[in-house]
């Protein structure tokens, strides 16, 4: 058995990230016999602080609340990206929760596993969201060693 | 001014599932058992990006290669075509008219060495390919064909340039990142060998 390439996929909370990861099962893990790829799923969960800032008085409540509030949504998206693995019968998946911010760790991800894709679902940002909101698929596309698929939902076409 | 020049197996499969980059579908496919159809678009440029074909061809369509034969539906499961831009030279910019007919003769005839080249390496690997020469500005004319011709995913070679080097000779990599209408796969070079 040779080995197998390595994918990283990247996974928020988002509809385009779980739009992505149906896009990567139905094209490349598509029939059990042509699984070329071992899937990795990756959720960054961002710390607290970096969420709140630095607060007033009172922050260390908040502070635990919203730690708490994270886990719970990695938890859901894991388990969401569990479900819909098993429903297209792709078992071979590893899945990840890292702590920090998602630029680092999905680069930091791909030299860990030796990935040889990281895939990514985009919210679509224009120039100007891009440069104020920041964007992960962006930084990755530039500073993650391996090659980079960048999955987007599809805009409806405007009809003349 | 298109010239298309045809692999040897240019048919395509007739669509089993409608094509999911149409009209207002904005939800995944219904899931087909089989691969569904998958059209690459891959735009070369240079030799260093064949690199990013080979890269393509070596992992993604690893199965196609291998010694036992294939299911006839899998076969077809991924049609790759390889375009070639050529970007018309201003005419203003230089003086006499050879000088324009000449260089873009060259370009016309790098074009055909580099998809042939291109056409060969699928050959070898028994994939399905197609080529394509266009005209016009790179970046617009490659996203134009993502729209025009429905393609599932479109590859682009990386030279790997930096931030500042990438905002003067601009990227036609990065354009295609943000603004194409499908996935978009950025092969990266090679590691240099230090």
């Amino acid at each position: 058995m040779e080995d197998k390439q390595v994918m990283v996929l990247a996974l928020d909370e988002s509809d385009h990230s779980f739009y992505a990861l149906d896009w990567i099962l139905t094209h490349f893990f598509g029939s059990s016999s042509n699984n070329s790829f071992k899937l990795i799923i990756i959720h960054a969960k961002t710390s607290p602080v970096s969420v709140m800032g630095f607060g007033g008085p009172g922050s260390t409540d908040v502070l635990h609340l919203v730690e708490t509030d994270l886990k719970k949504t990695a938890e859901k998206v894991i388990s969401k990206a569990k479900d819909v693995c098993s429903s297209r019968s792709v078992t071979d998946v590893q899945y990840e929760v890292i702590d920090g911010d998602a630029r680092n760790v999905l680069c930091d991800a791909v030299e860990q596993f030796h990935a040889s894709i990281l895939a990514l679902g985009s919210h679509g940002y224009g120039a100007f969201k891009r440069a104020v909101l920041g964007s992960v698929s962006d930084y990755c596309c530039h500073h993650a060693r391996c090659s980079v698929m960048i999955v987007k939902k599809q805009k409806p076409k405007q009809k003349p | 001014m298109e010239t298309e020049s045809l692999g040897a197996t240019a048919e395509q499969q007739p669509e089993v599932v409608e094509a999911d980059n149409g009209g207002t579908m904005a939800e995944q496919q219904p899931f087909l058992e089989g691969k569904k159809m998958m059209n690459v678009l891959v735009a070369v440029d240079s030799d260093e990006s064949l690199h990013a074909l080979e890269w393509v061809l070596d992992k993604l369509l690893k199965y196609n290669g291998g010694a036992t034969p294939q299911t006839a539906e899998q076969e077809h499961s991924k049609l790759v075509t390889i375009v070639y831009v050529i970007e018309p030279l201003p005419r203003y910019a230089f003086p006499g008219g050879y000088v324009v007919e000449s260089a873009s003769k060259t370009q016309e005839q790098n074009g055909v060495r580099i998809l042939s080249r291109a056409f060969e390496m699928c050959r070898d690997k028994m994939v399905k390919v197609k080529t394509l020469i266009l005209e016009g500005d790179p970046k617009d004319r490659i996203c134009r064909a993502v729209d025009e011709m429905n393609f599932d995913l479109l590859v682009v070679g990386s030279r790997g340039l930096g931030q500042i080097k990438r905002a003067f000779l601009g990227s036609v990599s990065d354009y295609c990142a943000h603004h194409a209408r499908c996935a978009v796969l950025v092969v990266k070079p090679p590691k240099k060998p230090y």
